[in-house]
């Protein structure tokens, strides 16, 4: 077959190489190599010959053509791979065992297709497996083998009307597992039946809780939930490690030979033209899969499909898309959906539960195996991959608006192992998608590790580490804020993710990231001597802090710790200054209408303490920078009159004020010298006045001060001479 | 066979000394150098195979401890848990710290990376992960441990190597995989 189909190729070929020869010489050259190619190619041809007449029961030992056949066709294999005549000539020649075992397993090792696999052969080999005389260990290499170039067969509709087939090597132990993972990745719902359910149930009561069993048990769930009454943990152990690594490094290698010819085979094999095919692919173990289909050829074969089923891959626009809704057909390799916008779209819209199963399976696997515990040896070239895979995969989060279990689960781990640099943009970016965790976990899972890397990193991870969970934080409000039920103020968080939430329990994990982040913030703070990038960074999110009742409805106010608000305060630059009291307003806006809110309502309580805490640092900051106060008893700063009278600072107690503070200096100086500019002697003082006062709040107001601007107007009630901060803070 | 004594002698000004010791001298070399390009304090490298060290009353003394575990190699680990009984209990107020290369890789048996985060959780010490395979993962590594050696020889200052151990210690992280786990 493989003979004829070489030679009638060439034949195709020669006509016009010869009609091109004759008008340039240079292509004559061209038809030479073709030539000495074809002779190259003829021992192979001869050799497929060889296995596909050779005789049952031909020694093995001491066979001379034999091994000069397969030398030949193992060549052929690892440099270029084998064609799918070629594939099929072996496939039949190894599972028939004609010449025994042990060439069987010779040549399954060296099955590596060019292109496509035929489905044909595969499913002739799982006839032959039920012949009954073939070796377990061979058996479990053909499924291996089947699992690994799984995504090369050209069809499945055959190997779907031989499920029952397969299903029935369920019993075998060895077996089992590899069964499992191919019937995963053929199930589809008419596949699931009662009967096939309770036998899985009455494996899993024989062998225990298997995680092949429970995958193939949860996506069965998903198809027809009323016939598994069995609870699936949300997270299984990932579960088929059946790929066979020395397989894919092989083929990844034989692919990337030939990449040109492989875009090219699937490019034909697909009409539609489509540009994700004709790009260049990048060949490595991360890669995206192209979106390729998995169209039955002939439709009408199947029995159990009532309705025409639609490849994903030939929809070509978003109206296309909305018609053909309900009859999409997913493609094989799930992970392609990553790379199609219109596949996002469609996996959006649909919220089909095995499509996102299936893509989640897809990317645990990919994750963990190929990247958290990846081989030595290609430690060099991973970083680029990698980095575009893990880009794709974030825009695909960011599409959808919620990361996928599978990769937070890989996440919980990979921090455990990170050194805090390796693709840190990327590892924060997916770090920002996690979905809300019950604040009884958040600690094991997220802070410990997140502390250890905080505290041992440098000043640029650590303002990484504060815009990520400032990001986490508004994507968690956001959830909330989408999904909140209006009745019972419960909320179902994520329409994929199926994690049901108390209010209660989702304001004990924003409290508890809100204070993770502040004990971070103090002590950080501290250790970097309150560097002014950190600060802008912690400001950043208790701007989010701030606005949690107005922005997001969620009632629950938490203020700063005092290791945040002090340095804010007594930072040297006017912006920090600027910007705490812009959040002490928002405070003050949001706690105020909670309190209105609270009282008209009785839905929700903000606690009294929350209210202490605010009034606390508003009357210190009013003190400090209106009252030139800043000693007061019952401050958190305090320092006795006798050590102040000691320190020689003239009038200790304005150091602070809106004159005199560091940050508001040389406002203070330049307003001074626009004000009275014949004056010789600086007297700050002066601008107190009255008028000069005003005058030097407009001044400042008008350098873009707006947050001190809306916390003077909304705390000092326009009264320019105030005895006491606390009559202007007493709403509680 | 004398202990490494923390605090007999007294320290120089804005100098911080590290110690790496490494049984398969593979990466202190490279990480000596990359913590040499460090100029606001003068860093001063020094390496070892193993502990203990020879005696010699010139030694200045040493801020920080760091032991580099090559999780793919047994001998790598044990030869780092032997040395531990040549410091004096003083060094582990903040002052040891434990730094595991090659984690990710596909042939590490987990219990081994069990054992050295064990090991590490039981003295109160930092662990960190390195990628010694690229230069960048070098330099990464090379700036984590400076942060901790600055402050282990006093040179934060509001804090103390204990404080900053206290926060930087290593934890036994959770079984993620555990199916009870939801």
């Amino acid at each position: 077959m493989a003979a004829s189909s070489d030679s009638s190729e060439s034949d195709q070929l020669r006509p016009s190489d010869q009609s091109v020869s004759c008008r340039s010489g240079n292509r004559s050259m061209r038809v030479a190599e073709n030539e000495r190619r074809k002779k190259a190619e003829e021992p192979f041809v001869l050799a497929l010959k060889y296995f596909s007449d050779v005789q049952t029961g031909t020694p093995v030992t001491g066979n001379d053509e034999f091994e000069k056949n397969l030398v030949l066709v193992e060549r052929v294999a690892y440099s270029n791979g084998l064609s799918p005549e070629a594939i099929s000539i072996m496939l039949e020649f190894a599972m028939s065992l004609r010449m025994g075992s042990s060439p069987c397993v010779r040549v399954l090792k060296c099955l590596l297709p060019s292109s496509v696999v035929p489905q044909e052969a595969v499913v002739r080999g799982v006839v032959w497996l039920n012949v009954g005389k073939m070796p377990i260990t061979t058996q479990v290499l053909f499924l291996k083998w089947v699992l690994t170039v799984f995504d090369m067969i050209d069809a499945k509709d055959q190997l779907r009307a031989v499920y029952g087939f397969i299903f029935s090597f369920i019993t075998e132990e060895n077996l089992c597992p590899f069964v499992c993972h191919l019937l995963y990745l053929l199930t589809r719902k008419e596949s699931v039946r009662a009967f096939r359910v309770r036998k899985l149930m009455d494996l899993q009561s024989k062998l225990g809780r298997q995680p092949f069993l429970l995958h193939l048990l949860s996506l069965y769930k998903v198809f027809s939930p009323e016939l598994v009454a069995l609870s699936v943990p949300s997270r299984v152990k990932s579960g088929f490690k059946n790929h066979n690594s020395p397989w894919k490094v092989a083929l990844a290698a034989v692919q990337r030979r030939n990449g040109a010819q492989i875009a090219s085979a699937i490019s034909l094999a697909l009409p539609v033209g489509d540009r994700t095919s004709s790009r260049k692919r990048k060949h490595g173990h991360l890669q995206i899969p192209v979106l390729t289909s998995v169209t039955n050829k002939q439709p009408h074969t199947e029995q159990n499909s009532r309705k025409k089923l639609i490849p994903l891959v030939q929809i070509q626009s978003f109206d296309q898309l909305l018609k053909t809704m309900h009859q999409i057909e997913l493609p094989a390799q799930m992970g392609s959906l990553l790379g199609s916008g219109l596949a996002l779209q469609y996996l959006d819209c649909v919220q089909e539960e095995s499509a996102l199963l299936r893509l989640n399976f897809w990317l645990g696997c990919a994750l963990q195996e190929e990247f958290l515990f990846g081989s030595d040896d290609d430690a060099a070239h991973i970083p680029e991959e990698t980095l575009q895979f893990l880009d794709k995969l974030l825009s695909a989060q960011h599409f959808l608006q919620e990361g996928f279990s599978s990769s937070d689960a890989f996440l919980y781990k990979f921090l455990n192992v990170w050194d805090g640099s390796l693709m840190r943009p990327q590892i924060l970016g997916l770090l920002s998608n996690i979905p809300v965790i019950p604040a009884l976990h958040l600690g094991k899972l997220l802070f410990e590790p997140l502390t250890q890397l905080f505290f041992t990193s440098s000043l640029f991870f650590k303002c990484g580490l504060m815009e990520c969970l400032n990001s986490m934080l508004v994507k968690w409000l956001t959830w909330h804020s989408v999904y909140a039920l209006e009745d019972d103020l419960d909320i179902s968080l994520g329409s994929h993710t199926s994690v049901n939430m108390t209010l209660s329990g989702f304001k004990d994990s924003v409290m508890e990231l809100v204070h993770f982040v502040g004990r971070l913030a103090s002590v950080g703070l501290q250790l970097e001597g309150c560097h002014t990038l950190l600060l802008s960074f912690v400001l950043d999110f208790y701007g989010t802090v701030c606005d949690t009742f107005l922005k997001f409805g969620l009632p629950l106010v938490v203020m700063p710790p005092a290791g945040v608000f002090y340095p804010a305060f007594f930072a040297a630059d006017p912006i920090s200054l600027d910007r705490l009291a812009h959040i002490m307003h928002r405070y003050r806006v949001n706690l105020t209408s909670a309190k209105n809110q609270e009282k008209a309502t009785e839905a929700f309580h903000i606690s009294r303490q929350t209210f202490q805490e605010f009034n606390h640092y508003l009357v210190f900051m009013v003190n400090c920078l209106w009252n030139s106060r800043m000693f007061k008893p019952g401050m958190d700063v305090r320092l006795s009159e006798e050590l102040l009278q000691k320190s020689n600072v003239p009038q200790y107690w304005t150091r602070f004020d809106l004159i005199h503070h560091p940050a508001l200096m040389s406002y203070a100086f330049d307003f001074h010298q626009k004000c009275w500019p014949g004056r010789k002697e600086m007297d700050l003082n002066s601008i107190k006045h009255l008028k000069p006062w005003s005058w030097y709040l407009q001044y400042l107001f008008n350098q873009g001060f707006d947050g001190l601007k809306d916390f003077f107007q909304s705390n000092i009630n326009q009264q320019l001479t105030v005895d006491d901060g606390q009559g202007d803070s007493q709403q509680r | 066979m004398a202990l490494l004594k923390p605090f007999s002698k007294l320290p120089g000004l804005n100098t911080a000394i590290i110690l790496l010791v490494e049984n398969e001298e593979k990466l202190q070399l490279r990480l000596g150098d990359a913590l040499l390009k460090e100029t606001s304090v003068v860093v001063n490298v020094r390496l070892a195979k193993s502990l203990p060290l020879p005696v010699n009353e010139r030694r200045p003394r040493i801020d920080l401890v760091v032991f580099i575990i090559n999780l793919t190699s047994e001998p790598s680990f044990q030869s780092a848990e032997a040395s531990l009984k040549y410091l004096d209990p003083g060094y582990f107020l903040g002052k040891v710290c434990f730094m595991v290369t090659k984690a990710r890789n596909a042939s590490v048996p987990t219990r081994r990376l069990d054992a050295v985060r064990m090991l590490a959780a039981s003295l109160h010490c930092p662990l960190l992960f390195a990628e010694d395979q690229t230069p960048e993962g070098v330099f990464g590594a090379a700036d984590r441990l400076l942060t901790i050696l600055k402050g282990a020889a006093g040179l934060v200052p509001f804090t103390t190597p204990l404080y900053l151990s206290h926060l930087t210690r290593c934890t036994l992280p959770p079984d993620v995989d555990q199916p009870s786990f939801d």
